[in-house]
């Protein structure tokens, strides 16, 4: 088992640790969960991109890439994801590990002030946030918001779970609305950064071989842990076990080559937290989850319909995701086809072989994450998002014992939600 | 003869051996790891179109390496896939410009999935109706790698700095030239490149260095063909095309800016020149960089702007790109930035504090065993080993980065590539 401690460090800051000897670099991350959409979406996204400009001691991006290259090439990114219905922004790190480096001693105490001071010791200017750094990634927001769809096998998913969940506080953009982003203003985004502050659930993680205690007493040392009194966000995510009504089908025409198809459906509330994820798993995987599942080898190998076409669980909110990219003139048939893929699994039309390969590429990839500190941390954010605490070890002994039964039952209890089919229009 | 490795200043031990067939096999354990990751590979990417094999020139329909790839995975008795799928490993493979990969993590069963990888990767079976099924995939893959944005960015930038080399040609072909490939075509591709000879096996994680020679020896053919010759065309000093443009729909322009560099000459380390490139493209605008903090500060660049330095068969280049609202004023300051770096060179502080985080990303590597492997069956072909970088680094001094901006500087060394909306 790897040594996972979870220790509270002051009202609404938690500290995930991972100990281990096997890498050669630290991950760490400081994270603040706030509510996902409403009308502070655009300004939460833009928050940790100012913050990344500079800090008070270290004012620019000049002095900032100076302090990072001394850190033996640390790496600190600005994160703006979501957990379920809730919005992580924040840093994360990864750094060398001190051992490994001649006079890298004190490396991790460095990265771990420096990520504290970029959230709470930002560069101001008369008690707020630089005028002209808000301006410059306001601007750069708003292109970024417009960028979505550069990328069409990115950009489908999303659009499918706007249209799915349109009611849903899951179908709020991520990075805000074009329209909220312009009305952005250093005096409102100082306010958002201290109300962020005040109310945000901190979620903290290190991966790497410093003792837990000594990684507490760094993070003790910052004002990440200072006193809060103001009420604090508590994370959760609504789960839809069944569609609304009946499904519906939206076809969007884009100037790009390749349609893109993507089926949204509700897995009968099968989630993170509830209704049966180990059976989900199963069923997922051997739906689409693989080079062996019914998706690649019928809609791919079988058919030559796609490059791809893969079945995702989106597990914090319970939902199944087929996405798929295909030639224009074959909508119905990829889509019927899919859909007849998961009628068979509905029908228990699933061999002791499929199971037994869907059980084994499960364990492989929960017992590989063990590997990736990166994979974890996003693992572990994703368990606090949900309350919940359970391993990867954990997740592999509760598929040991999902038998066909249970795999057809939430077969059986997935609805489909939403259709949706990018048309590509281009030559 | 199996070799034992040290490197001590890494922490790390590493096994290797050529067998008789000669095929080189590298073993870098990972102490408390759960996965193991095992790599076959070719040295024989995109580029190797046009060779000449047992007396006969080939110029091969663009897309063979690739197409190649895609059908490796078919045996007689099924498709190896499946036989992974028994197993509980993942498998997948790919193709780049210089080297086709196949390769698999597993968590057990680590010998059973070594024999599926060795046999299937050396045993083709090729027919009309296989083929033929498989360019309905491949002509889908290639309708999606013409929808991405940053892919044809870089093949832009390649028909800029070269005007013959195959590198301008996208790896997977198009769909007009996957149509001429057939089964005879794949089996001389097969023959000619899957010599054992021309051939590496990285495996990292943990397993049993005997074992893996031991299989290698008895699933990798005895016969070994030599290596015919390639033909990349005639090289030229000069870029191809200073500006190449497409349209997408993109919100606005990508871009890449190349500088063309010359290739590794012989008796020169790959490995040593891969380092210095990319320490040369970060000291040039790198996202620690003094002119990446003003071209940032001036919104004429973002956080997705990177840089990086290609080397490929008689070519070599560093590219720089990210998406922009004028590609033309970040192309003049970065050209403005090598010919000073060239002029004045690098001060002391700057190139120190470079080395060390670039010396500090390639020992983070040595973490990730995908990009561990990777690296190490690249370092192969040249005769190298990937942890070779830490003793490199020592060799490394600011002239010799200079010296890679003087290049740089030259006239008509620099294309960019732009990818504007539509």
């Amino acid at each position: 088992m790897q040594q996972v401690t979870r220790k509270k460090l002051g009202e609404g800051v938690s500290l995930t640790c991972i100990t281990t000897p096997k890498f050669k670099r630290a991950v760490l991350r400081v994270m603040l969960l706030l509510p996902l959409g409403g009308p502070d979406g655009a300004l939460r996204a833009c928050l940790p991109q100012v913050l990344r400009r500079g800090t008070a001691a270290l004012p620019d991006l000049r002095a900032l890439g100076e302090a990072l290259d001394e850190l033996y090439g640390a790496r600190i990114e600005a994160v703006v994801r979501k957990e379920g219905e809730n919005l992580c922004i924040g840093f994360l790190s990864d750094c060398i590990d001190e051992a490994y480096a001649p006079g890298a001693d004190g490396l991790t105490a460095g990265v771990i002030r420096l990520l504290a001071d970029l959230l709470c010791n930002p560069c101001l200017q008369d008690g707020m946030l630089r005028a002209d750094y808000t301006a410059g990634e306001r601007d750069s927001l708003i292109d970024r918001i417009a960028a979505q769809k550069n990328d069409p096998r990115a950009w489908a998913p999303k659009r499918l779970m706007q249209l799915m969940c349109a009611d849903e506080a899951y179908g709020q953009p991520t990075l805000g609305t074009a329209e909220q982003a312009r009305s952005i203003t250093e005096t409102k985004l100082t306010a958002a950064w201290r109300r962020a502050l005040d109310e945000a659930q901190i979620e903290l993680f290190y991966c790497g071989t410093m003792a837990p205690d000594a990684v507490e007493n760094l993070f003790a040392a910052t004002p990440l842990t200072r006193p809060r009194t103001a009420a604090l966000y508590q994370p959760h995510t609504q789960i839809l076990a069944q569609p609304a009504g009946a499904p519906r089908e939206t076809v969007e025409t884009e100037q790009v080559t390749q349609g893109k198809l993507s089926l949204g459906f509700r897995t009968g509330g099968s989630c993170l937290t509830g209704g049966d994820p180990a059976a989900y798993w199963m069923f997922q995987t051997l739906f689409g989850g693989s080079t062996s599942s019914k998706l690649f080898l019928h809609v791919r190998e079988e058919q030559s319909l796609c490059y791809y076409a893969s079945a995702q669980f989106i597990a914090p909110k319970g939902i199944l995701m087929v996405n798929s990219g295909i030639e224009n003139k074959d909508f119905e048939t990829a889509r019927d086809e899919i859909l007849r893929q998961l009628d068979a699994c509905r029908a228990g039309d699933i061999t002791d072989a499929e199971i037994e390969s869907a059980r084994k590429t499960l364990t492989t990839n929960w017992r590989a994450m063990l590997d990736d500190p990166l994979t974890l941390e996003r693992y572990w954010l994703g368990q606090a998002a949900a309350g919940t605490l359970v391993s990867p070890e954990e997740r592999i002994a509760q598929v040991a014992d999902v038998t066909r039964a249970r795999i057809v039952a939430v077969a059986q209890a997935t609805a489909l939600d939403t259709v949706y089919f990018m048309k590509g229009a281009a030559e | 003869m199996s070799t034992t490795k040290t490197y001590s200043a890494l922490g790390e031990r590493m096994q290797t051996c050529t067998l008789e067939n000669g095929l080189r096999i590298c073993y870098l354990p990972k102490e408390g790891f759960s996965k193991t990751f095992a790599i076959l590979a070719t040295n024989f990417g995109s580029v190797d179109a046009s060779f000449t094999f047992e007396g006969q020139r080939y110029d091969t329909p663009a897309g063979v390496a690739h197409f190649l790839e895609h059908k490796m995975f078919e045996d007689k008795d099924g498709n190896a896939l499946q036989k992974f799928a028994r197993t509980g490993a993942s498998p997948n493979a790919f193709t780049s410009h210089t080297m086709t990969a196949y390769h698999f993590s597993c968590t057990d069963r680590f010998a059973e999935n070594l024999e599926i990888l060795l046999k299937f990767v050396f045993t083709p079976y090729f027919t009309e109706e296989n083929v033929a099924k498989e360019r309905g995939i491949i002509g889908q893959e290639i309708g999606m790698m013409d929808d991405t944005p940053g892919w044809q960015a870089m093949v832009g930038l390649y028909e800029g700095l070269y005007r013959e080399h195959p590198v301008r040609v996208s790896i997977a072909g198009s769909v007009e030239s996957i149509a001429r490939i057939t089964p005879d075509l794949l089996y001389t591709c097969h023959r000619a490149f899957y010599s054992p000879k021309n051939m590496a096996l990285v495996v990292c994680g943990t397993a049993d260095f005997d074992e893996i020679c031991r299989m290698a020896a008895a699933f990798s053919p005895q016969d070994a063909p030599e290596i015919g010759e390639r033909h990349y065309g005639a090289r030229r000093e000069a870029v191809n095309e200073l500006l190449v443009e497409r349209h997408m729909q993109v919100s606005q322009p990508q871009f890449l800016i190349g500088f063309k560099d010359e290739p590794v000459q012989p008796g020169e380390s790959r490995l040593r020149r891969s380092l210095l490139g990319q320490l040369a493209a970060r000291i040039l605008c790198g996202d620690t960089a003094p002119l990446y903090a003003a071209l940032y500060e001036k919104r004429l660049i973002g956080r997705d702007f990177d840089v990086d330095y290609a080397l490929i068969p008689q070519g070599a280049c560093a590219m720089l790109g990210g998406e922009s609202r004028d590609p033309a004023a970040v192309r003049e300051a970065v050209e403005r930035e090598a010919a000073r770096l060239a002029r004045e060179g690098v001060e002391p502080q700057l190139f120190g504090r470079m080395k060390k985080a670039l010396y500090g990303l390639h020992l983070r590597v040595l973490d990730v065993p995908e990009a561990y492997a990777r690296q190490e069956a690249t370092a192969l072909f040249a005769g190298e080993h990937y942890p070779d970088f830490a003793a490199l680094f020592d060799t490394i001094g600011p002239a010799d980065v200079q010296a890679m901006f003087a290049r740089w500087a030259r006239r008509d060394r620099s294309a960019m590539s732009v990818i504007l909306p539509k």
